[in-house]
């Protein structure tokens, strides 16, 4: 038991730094890369936390599709956030 | 340096109140320790043939709730994610996925193709795994479509788009087999209605065992194999869906800027 609050906590703060330099990246694309593993830690909160279902959508559509579709739209637009 | 100093005390501060309410502060309930008594009535009818009225004849308690107890919510889902995609669709209305920009259609390399071609098959055979076990196992329609829509945008990427030209993989085609999907779901919805006013009983939309006062029931087993009713009808056709639907995003998505602007006229073109 105390091992899993220990992995959801580490999880969870993993996730948090994750976030922050998804947020604060000027570089559209390591923003990207960075929300990608913001969804990694999520995505073992979600197993810890007992929710097979949803780590089973979650995973594909915030690991694989949500980047692939975000990268053809910077794609399609400029890789740096203009100031 | 004082920016970053607010911005680390405040992270500090919000992860530890969340953690706070979260555990100690008891906030998210009994974690991991106690079964909440809406859990139980769920738990106690979703797979139990003694409760005629109140079972959905599914192990999986989550597929039953979202396609039989709350099937109107999941249908409405579907419903959104229908209009998201027409409206995609109707943005690259005038859009020809068939031209082709000089020098393009590459890809990556051999080993990256090669990988690929045999992740693939996996792939494919997790996601239909998924859909038809979604009401034994954990899964279901919309996570096996998931699982399945990261085909096609895996071999846009590894192949570009016109290997799926070459393999006749279109955006009509994808239409198509996602209205199939669609109709299917739809079909499943009016089924019981159908039967009852033929046969004269009485049935609700969605129905999946029988209810009190209408005696409607989709067969449970199929042969000796659980296939609880409508779930996994409904799991099938929402893998139908949701693939394709992603998929057309895909197709669309993929086409060259420069080749969208030049057909679509307006301000891409003017300079």
């Amino acid at each position: 038991m105390e091992v899993t609050y220990l992995l959801l906590a580490l999880a969870m703060l993993f996730a948090l730094i994750a976030t922050y330099l998804a947020i604060v990246e000027k570089h559209l694309v390591k923003a990207v890369v960075f929300s990608a593993i913001q969804s990694i830690a999520f995505t073992l909160a979600l197993y810890l936390l007992r929710a097979p279902d949803i780590v089973l959508v979650y995973l594909p559509i915030t690991v694989g599709i949500y980047p692939a579709a975000i990268l053809f739209l910077i794609k399609k637009t400029e890789e740096v956030e203009q100031p | 340096m004082k920016r970053e100093l607010i911005t680390a005390l405040s992270l500090t501060a919000t992860v530890l109140v969340v953690a706070y309410i979260s555990t100690l502060g008891g906030g998210l309930g009994p974690l991991f320790s106690d079964t909440r008594p809406l859990a139980k009535v769920f738990l106690s009818t979703t797979l139990d043939p003694n409760k005629p009225m109140f079972t959905a004849m599914s192990p999986e308690g989550v597929t039953a709730i979202v396609w039989d107890y709350r099937g109107l919510d999941t249908l409405f889902e579907t419903a959104v994610f229908y209009l998201a995609i027409i409206g995609a669709v109707a943005v690259y209305r005038d859009v020809s996925e068939k031209v082709v920009l000089k020098g393009g259609g590459v890809g990556l390399s051999k080993i990256v193709k090669l990988v690929t071609k045999l992740l693939i098959p996996m792939n494919i055979a997790i996601a239909i795994s998924i859909a038809l076990h979604g009401h034994l196992t954990p899964g279901g329609g919309f996570q096996a479509g998931a699982a399945m829509a990261v085909v096609p945008m895996i071999l846009i990427v590894v192949f570009s788009r016109y290997f799926l030209l070459e393999v006749k993989i279109s955006k009509g085609l994808a239409l198509a087999l996602r209205s199939i999907g669609l109709i299917g779901i739809a079909f499943t919805v009016f089924l019981p209605i159908i039967i009852a006013l033929i046969s004269g009983v009485n049935s609700y939309i969605m129905q999946n065992q029988v209810k009190f006062g209408a005696p409607f029931s989709f067969p449970a087993f199929f042969g000796d194999s659980l296939i609880s009713g409508s779930l996994i009808l409904y799991n099938l056709f929402e893998l139908l869906a949701v693939t394709f639907g992603f998929s057309i995003l895909f197709l669309l998505l993929s086409i060259e800027e420069s080749l969208v602007k030049e057909q679509m006229g307006g301000e891409g073109s003017e300079h």
